[in-house]
């Protein structure tokens, strides 16, 4: 890493033989920082270098989360033991190229990392009452292969839509493919009206493939408990709310619903998992 | 991030046609209507990742296949003293979320494209874009020609339907050619090339709508081809210019009544000479611009 570079390093950690999962702060459900989140704080993730952000945003101002103001992060975490690195992330504005290939410079040359695995959500017009799949997506043959004894679902097709452009998370897919990383992106489907919530069920979808692909050993009854809350509180709002009950009913019945109808039930659940918590 | 080039053409003193997406795509459809006409090759590209973010992935049964970018591609037609390069862009390299190039990697595009000029020793450059002017969709537009340096001003006047922009009323020389079409004609003048650019007309209450506008792109041609001695067949363009003229009409139609009153004067716009437009005044020319913004503005809040 040479002088100039737009990343702080704070320490050089020691790995061997390492996994970098990424996640990044704004998708659906909040699931890459959720993941991200819980795999620092279950497995002491170390903070160990940063990306600089004046060359990625625009800064013309400073965001407030949770009443404080705030600047885009990009962060590094070593698990070290685990031969686990941990990268969350704001998704850049600008000079993509160059912030997903500092990523990866981070990862190969002080981390040694051989697997890459990035974390990603999609809106479902479906129930939360369903079970979540994962989906995947690979950088090549090879690591398509080495996945098959997960519960994956890794046949996905798919081509950008006229006027949408693909993901940052392919962005990064295939500049890995380019570097020879192997990379994996997760994708779990997250109901419309927990999107802008939080989604544990994703989330342990999520932490139980990467506790298993990486050996992490991790033990879920934190998040086992916050699902069943979540659960309790989502059966409550339908057992006071009748037009919540009718719309999740016609979900678990694969029926669509209007483009009003989505909005009141995503006002309502929103409003109503606040006020409860 | 660089150039790559797949073969390098002997090409005499060939000439450089540059053009990128703008209103109306005028220039971009001149420019690649002519290397289609002419049957120019490939030969060699910008290298797009650090200029532009994807615009398209394909995965095929869980694999990531291919990541698709705008392209910027040279081409070349070898032809007896008529040798010419072209350079196409998909797309302008913006920062963040503005339509038009500025900034760092603008001039750096501008630089790249020049960087070729100067590898074949291209003797001149045009650029192309579109020129937002009081018009009337049912008249031949005008070509507005900027060049970089005096000594083409004289020659400029001589080409047919062409105005320089001290021959615009109301302009006194001055005006802007935003982005890279305009950008590369000033980073030309500093690296020693000659340059010109060639603007449609496009009328200014088209400016905004999701068309292109090839009746000035073929307005654009007819000046480029006359001047390069070249003949081509413009047919291709007339009968897309058919085509989009029937939207415009559709669209026409639905202007209110007393803005379209106004906006029908500009069908009587007569050029006798290049700085004197009528029979509109002043006064109705203010008014029919206030009218076209009044109007846009209520269809934007409208949604």
């Amino acid at each position: 890493m040479s002088q100039g570079y737009p990343i702080k390093i704070y320490s050089e950690p020691d790995f061997n033989q390492s996994s970098l999962v990424l996640g990044w702060n704004e998708d659906a459900g909040n699931l890459g920082r959720k993941v991200t989140d819980y795999l620092n704080r279950k497995l002491k993730g170390q903070e160990f270098a940063e990306i600089q952000p004046e060359d990625f945003f625009p800064l013309g101002g400073v965001a407030i989360e949770g009443n404080l103001a705030q600047l885009p992060d990009s962060k590094f975490y070593a698990c070290q033991e685990l031969e686990l690195v941990v990268f969350q992330s704001d998704s850049p504005r600008i000079e993509w190229y160059k912030f997903l290939n500092l990523i990866l410079d981070v990862a190969e040359h002080l981390c040694q990392v051989k697997e890459l695995y990035i974390i990603g959500s999609m809106i479902s017009f479906g129930a939360h009452t369903s079970p979540r799949q994962l989906f995947t997506v690979v950088n090549s043959a090879e690591i398509k292969e080495a996945l098959n004894q997960y519960d994956l679902v890794r046949d996905m097709n798919y081509q950008t839509p006229a006027g949408e452009r693909p993901t940052l998370t392919s962005f990064l897919l295939w500049i890995a493919k380019g570097r020879n990383v192997p990379g994996v992106s997760l994708w779990v489907p997250v109901p419309f009206y927990l999107a802008a919530m939080e989604d544990p069920q994703a989330q342990k979808k999520v932490l139980s493939f990467l506790s298993e692909r990486l050996h992490l050993e991790i033990d879920f009854s934190d998040v086992d408990e916050e699902i069943r809350e979540q659960n309790k509180q989502l059966a409550r709002a339908r057992s006071l709310f009748p037009e919540i009950d009718d719309y999740i009913n016609r979900l678990e019945s694969n029926l669509m619903l209007s483009e009003k109808e989505n909005g009141e039930l995503i006002k309502k659940i929103e409003e109503f998992l606040r006020e409860s918590a | 991030m660089g150039i790559r080039l797949y073969q390098e053409p002997n090409l005499g003193k060939p000439i450089l046609v540059a053009s990128w997406p703008g209103i109306g795509n005028i220039g971009i459809i001149a420019v690649n209507t002519l290397r289609e006409m002419l049957e120019a090759e490939e030969f060699g590209e910008i290298e797009p990742w650090d200029f532009f973010y994807p615009r398209r992935v394909l995965i095929k049964n869980g694999i990531l296949e291919y990541l698709e970018f705008p392209s910027s591609k040279f081409y070349f037609r070898r032809a007896e003293g008529k040798d010419i390069i072209f350079f196409i862009g998909e797309e302008q390299p913006t920062e963040g979320s503005r339509v038009y190039a500025e900034g760092k990697k603008a001039y750096h595009m501008a630089n790249l494209v020049l960087n070729v000029a100067e590898k074949f020793k291209c003797r001149r450059i045009y650029t192309s874009g579109a020129a937002v002017s009081l018009t009337h969709h049912t008249m031949k537009p005008r070509v507005w020609a900027v060049p970089n340096s005096e000594r083409l001003i004289q020659e400029i006047r001589r080409y047919e339907n062409a105005v320089l922009m001290s021959d615009i009323e109301g302009r006194g020389k001055q005006g802007n050619i935003t982005g890279l079409n305009g950008l590369l004609l000033g980073v030309a003048k500093k690296r020693g090339f000659e340059a010109i650019c060639l603007m449609g007309e496009i009328p200014v209450y088209l400016q905004g709508l999701p068309l292109s506008y090839p009746k000035a792109s073929k307005s654009v041609l007819e000046v480029l081809t006359r001047n390069l001695k070249i003949e081509v067949n413009l047919d291709k363009l007339d009968e897309l210019d058919q085509r989009v003229q029937r939207r415009i009409e559709e669209f026409y139609q639905q202007i209110p009544l007393a803005i379209r009153g106004q906006l029908d004067k500009l069908r009587h716009v007569v050029y006798d000479k290049p700085a004197s437009p009528g029979p509109i005044t002043e006064e109705e020319k203010k008014k029919i611009m206030d009218d076209v913004e009044k109007f846009f503005k209520k269809r934007g809040e409208g949604g």
